[in-house]
């Protein structure tokens, strides 16, 4: 590899909710372009190990490490600028408008000026399309436009990594390749990703590793070439088989 | 028949008859006015010390809180309202007006403190947890996003609760107060007009409009707050 800068470094992270232990001691790190793709059966904690990457879930134990900056409760509201996150059911802010939900962040965070903000929404609204959006509510989109707005909105913010859980789970057929288009474009300009999908092909596609986990620990990763061709352990032999 | 018709011409052609029904009323107002801004702040206070993210910080006063919305709601309000005037202000010379205020507010705070904290949970948490995402604080989550929506849930059944409060405020009339009930009374008694139901329906009547303009009005709230959820036009 060429100097490439470290986005993430994992150590040790546990997460348990009560006596529910989800995450098991996670060991990872993610490097400047990688696009990690998380596999995993239901309930084995990827969308929880993503949420304590931002803090949307509080680690119960080991270190998250953003740029070499140990991530604490002090800090992280500071740090989650660099770390855009796409939901499921897209969330956008239904009492704004598109516009409104675009611009929030960077003007409260004073990153943008208000016209600097409105021009660059308007510029990806118009990249994705939805140029005549800006003033429309949430409650009057669908499900694609919402979330392809949820990515740009993301975008914002210029954040050094996204990460995405099941971002087309909540979609019709038809909107899942608009925006499954829209991430693959990030992809190519090298925005650095982490996603949480069940659309295996993406995967493959996007991946420049996949990482799977089992009972909230990483027991198989590798390029998805080794992953999807030449699995090592039987339990991801049997994931392959039931979804491919 | 006609004497139905009588009362009612006695009952507004006496200058004495409409100056007390005023009175009361204007009284049954100030009441309730001032009981139900009582009520919206400290029940605003209660349900977001109630709502908030739990801390050591805040460990007593959410048990307070849960302590005093379950009295107040677990007890009738005419005997919170003889308590008050009988024991906690029984004070010679203290305004009734001001105890009836203070007891008919923290009534109201208990039950106005659960409508908005409904109004608050029922705004789904992927909303709080977009605008964590983006790295917005606290304090611009809850004015920005939380509570606009909070608001358009809490609207209706606020209105419900300021009607109560003005309804209930008629047995202040049980303490000897000159209210809109007690007028009523007075002016229907034997030394008066020697007949109840004419000053009896009027005051209704009263009571009626009030709680018909504060409908309306919160219906046209309800309205306005409501354009988001509208189809917007491209
Ligand atoms: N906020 C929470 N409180 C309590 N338990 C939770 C919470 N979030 C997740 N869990 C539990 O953690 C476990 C893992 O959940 P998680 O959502 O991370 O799995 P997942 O791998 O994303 O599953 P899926 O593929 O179904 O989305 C589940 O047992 C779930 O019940
Ligand atoms: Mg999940």
């Amino acid at each position: 590899m060429e100097n490439k800068n470290t986005d993430l470094k994992i150590k040790n992270l546990r997460k348990a909710f009560g006596k529910n232990k989800v995450l098991n001691g996670i060991d990872f790190e993610l490097v400047e372009g990688e696009r990690v793709v998380i596999l995993g059966p239901s309930g084995s904690g990827k969308s929880t190990f993503l949420r304590c990457i931002n803090w949307m879930e509080e680690p119960t134990s080991g270190e998250i490490y953003f740029d070499g900056v140990l991530l604490t409760e002090k800090n992280i509201r500071k740090m989650r600028r660099n770390m855009g996150m796409v939901f499921q059911h897209f969330n956008l802010i239904n009492n704004l408008t598109v516009m409104e939900n675009l611009t929030l962040a960077p003007v409260k965070l004073k990153l943008m000026k208000r016209d600097t903000a409105e021009k660059r929404a308007k510029e990806l609204l118009r990249h994705i399309g939805l140029p005549n959006k800006a003033n429309a509510y949430p409650a009057s989109l669908s499900g694609g436009q919402k979330q392809r707005i949820a990515i740009i909105r993301a975008m914002m913010l210029s954040p050094e990594v996204l990460l995405f859980d099941e971002p087309t789970s909540a979609l019709d057929p038809e909107s899942i390749g608009d925006v499954l288009e829209l991430i693959r474009e990030l992809a190519d300009r090298g925005m650095t990703i982490m996603i949480v999908t069940h659309e295996m092909s993406f995967a493959k596609e996007i991946a420049t590793r996949i990482v799977f986990l089992d009972k909230g620990k990483i027991i198989e990763e590798g390029t998805p070439d080794e992953f999807f061709n030449h699995p090592k352990t039987p339990r991801v032999k049997e994931f392959l088989k039931k979804v491919l | 028949m006609g004497g139905f018709f009588d009362k009612v011409v006695e009952l507004f052609s006496t200058p004495e008859y409409i100056d007390s029904l005023l009175h009361g009323f204007w009284l049954t107002i100030q009441i309730s006015y001032f009981a139900i801004l009582i009520g919206i702040l400290l029940g605003t206070i209660i349900a977001l010390i109630d709502t908030a993210k739990p801390s050591k910080w805040l460990v007593i006063p959410k048990f307070i809180c849960r302590i005093y919305t379950t009295i107040i709601r677990g007890t009738p309000m005419a005997l919170q309202l003889f308590i008050m005037f009988f024991i906690i202000f029984a004070i010679k010379g203290f305004p009734s007006i001001i105890t009836a205020i203070i007891a008919f507010g923290l009534n109201s705070a208990a039950y106005t403190a659960e409508v908005i904290r409904g109004g608050i949970l029922s705004v789904d948490i992927g909303q709080t947890e977009a605008g964590m995402a983006l790295g917005l604080s606290r304090r611009t989550i809850f004015f920005k996003i939380v509570a606009p929506q909070a608001i358009k849930n809490i609207i209706p059944a606020l209105g419900n609760e300021i009607i109560t409060v003005i309804k209930e405020t008629a047995i202040v009339s049980m303490v000897g107060m000159y209210d809109l009930n007690m007028a009523a009374k007075d002016i229907g008694s034997g030394q008066n007009m020697a007949s109840y139901i004419v000053p009896m329906f009027v005051a209704a009547l009263f009571y009626l409009v009030t709680i018909y303009l504060i409908t309306f009005i919160v219906k046209q709230v309800e309205k306005s707050l409501r354009k988001s959820d509208l189809r917007a036009e491209e």
